[in-house]
């Protein structure tokens, strides 16, 4: 986790884009602790009516997350993820969905 | 399974029930006791509900697993599991979880001492279609197991299916919590509108109330809903109450209810009374809606001015019901996830003794603050309105509070769907 220059490589690798992007585990870690784990679950093991997101791959992760920034409807908890979205860059999306992928298995 | 909490290894604490201690510190408060925070339980999956014992004994639910207690010593033994669990005493195999749906409220009788009963709020699969039932249940000398398992309600809804509604999977609006009214005696039961528009105001579908009844479920005598109503009717017209509690002094129930992307709601119950819910399409004003449900609307997937978005739909629709019963407290028109009630009674809570406490869980939506915490209320005597509201101060992270309740140490015990229950004591 504190070693992002080496989890980049491995995201690009994971997410086979050849589209190189700046990875900053630091600001990821954050924006989960104070955003996403309010409905995810400090560990990311979802709760209630929020799904789990242990096990789930970088690609999926920021695939779902492109969708929703782009305002596609992805199942139930939609309005309350494409408000999240919407504002994250290509490069916040990629550091949570390597900071997510790695963390929470 | 039998789990002895404090002896356990450090490798077993981080995945099952322990008692550990966080940070001896407590928090100043702007007024009331400061509070100091205790581990009783982590590793849970979404503990639901806490019932207690006079000796502490405590039962506790898990939405996905089943029914424990864990007695005084910290030894936790699994009594009654669900459909797959693990490591039950006894398992059911109709009792299953789906979205907000699965084990919820739990409740120990009156005279537990003497019958051994208490009472759990599951959906089953037993009917079809599938409902959520009140299960009652015999404990055992030991507090290993239960028994003679008599399903008291059988009938209250549950959705079965998905719907084009933000949270519109399975089980959404599910109600669930249990609870005896010291002052009559009679089990109340929370239940939800299921994302269904014809439930809150049905006088014969029994979601969307608040159900009063005997030990066998059997409506309660004194009931006065309009006529053609379910006699187990006490009030009706909710979303999805998810809190109850009674008022010291008067026994007077209170209900906690999470609103529809705006305005949550306290409320002092009345005998047969309407909430005014009514999310039916083509009433007051509205036209079709998604799936024949107006809950959300309008806009129901972007967020837009909670007040607004009041006046269209409103939780408490006065100008349709103008005998609606009115609530004491709104969260100032936001809507943020009210689950659980409970009140604050002897004096180690100081200014807070006879107050209400609610368990806030916390949703983002729309620019709303999550908002995830406990809030203390002071009601009016004529329970109309509040006097005062103050956040708890609790020196730990804060969670999704699923459940309050008082111990009969004094101390107030909350439940978080990251699966802690914790111990709240006031200094």
């Amino acid at each position: 986790m504190k070693r992002p220059t080496l989890l980049a490589v491995a995201a690009l690798l994971t997410m086979g884009t050849a589209e190189a992007r700046a990875i900053d585990l630091t600001v990821a870690e954050k924006t989960y602790a104070t955003v996403c784990a309010n409905c995810h679950g400090r560990t990311g093991k979802g709760m209630a009516s929020f799904p789990s997101l242990a096990g789930r791959d970088a690609t999926y992760i920021s695939d779902r997350l492109k969708q929703y920034r782009a305002g596609e409807k992805v199942g139930p908890n939609t309005p309350l993820m494409m408000p999240q979205a919407t504002e994250l860059s290509d490069d916040e999306i990629a550091s949570l969905s390597v900071y997510i992928s790695t963390n929470f298995k | 399974m039998k789990q002895h909490a404090i002896a356990w290894s450090l490798c077993a604490a981080l995945t099952s029930g322990v008692i550990l201690g966080l940070p001896a510190v407590a928090a100043a408060q702007s007024n009331g006791p400061s509070i100091t925070p205790t581990t009783v339980l982590s590793g849970l999956d979404n503990p639901w509900d806490m019932a207690f014992l006079p000796d502490g004994t405590m039962f506790f639910t898990e939405k996905c697993r089943g029914l424990s207690v864990m007695l005084p010593s910290g030894e936790v033994n699994a009594l009654l599991g669900m459909k797959d669990s693990q490591g039950y005493a006894s398992t059911n195999d109709d009792l299953f979880c789906e979205g907000q749906a699965g084990m919820n409220g739990v409740a120990v009788d009156p005279n537990f001492a003497s019958n051994r009963q208490i009472y759990v709020y599951s959906t089953s699969s037993l009917s079809d279609p599938v409902t959520n039932r009140v299960m009652r249940l015999k404990v055992n000398d030991d507090l290993t197991g239960v028994s003679d398992r008599t399903d008291i309600i059988d009938d209250i809804q549950y959705k079965p299916a998905a719907t084009n509604h933000p949270f519109g999977g399975p089980g959404a609006h599910n109600g669930g919590r249990v609870r005896f009214n010291p002052g009559d005696g009679f089990l109340y039961v929370t239940t939800g509108d299921t994302h269904n528009g014809k439930v809150p105001q049905s006088p014969t579908l029994i979601g969307s109330k608040v159900l009063r009844v005997d030990r066998d479920g059997n409506a309660a005598t004194g009931n006065t809903p309009p006529e053609g109503f379910d006699a187990r009717t006490y009030t009706y017209g909710h979303r999805n109450v998810q809190g109850i509690a009674f008022r010291p002094g008067d026994n007077q129930p209170v209900v906690a209810e999470h609103g529809p992307w705006h305005t949550d709601e306290i409320t002092v119950l009345k005998n047969g009374g309407n909430g005014g819910w009514d999310p039916r399409p083509n009433m007051a004003g509205r036209g079709d809606c998604p799936d024949d449900y107006c809950g959300y609307e309008p806009n129901q997937m972007k967020g837009m001015d909670a007040t607004e978005r009041a006046a269209y739909m409103p939780m408490t629709d006065s100008k349709t019901f103008p005998e609606a019963m009115q609530p004491a407290w709104t969260n100032n028109g936001l809507s943020q996830g009210t689950s659980s009630a409970e009140f604050l009674t002897g004096e180690q809570w100081g200014d807070w003794d006879g107050r209400l406490v609610v368990g806030i869980m916390g949703i983002g939506f729309g620019g709303t603050p999550v908002g995830q915490r406990i809030d203390v209320i002071d009601l009016s005597d004529d329970g109309m309105s509040v006097k005062e509201v103050t956040t708890m101060a609790i020196p730990m992270a804060t969670g999704r509070y699923r459940s309050v309740v008082q111990g009969p140490d004094g101390n107030l015990y909350t439940a978080v769907d990251q699966g802690e229950i914790y111990m709240l004591s006031p200094n």
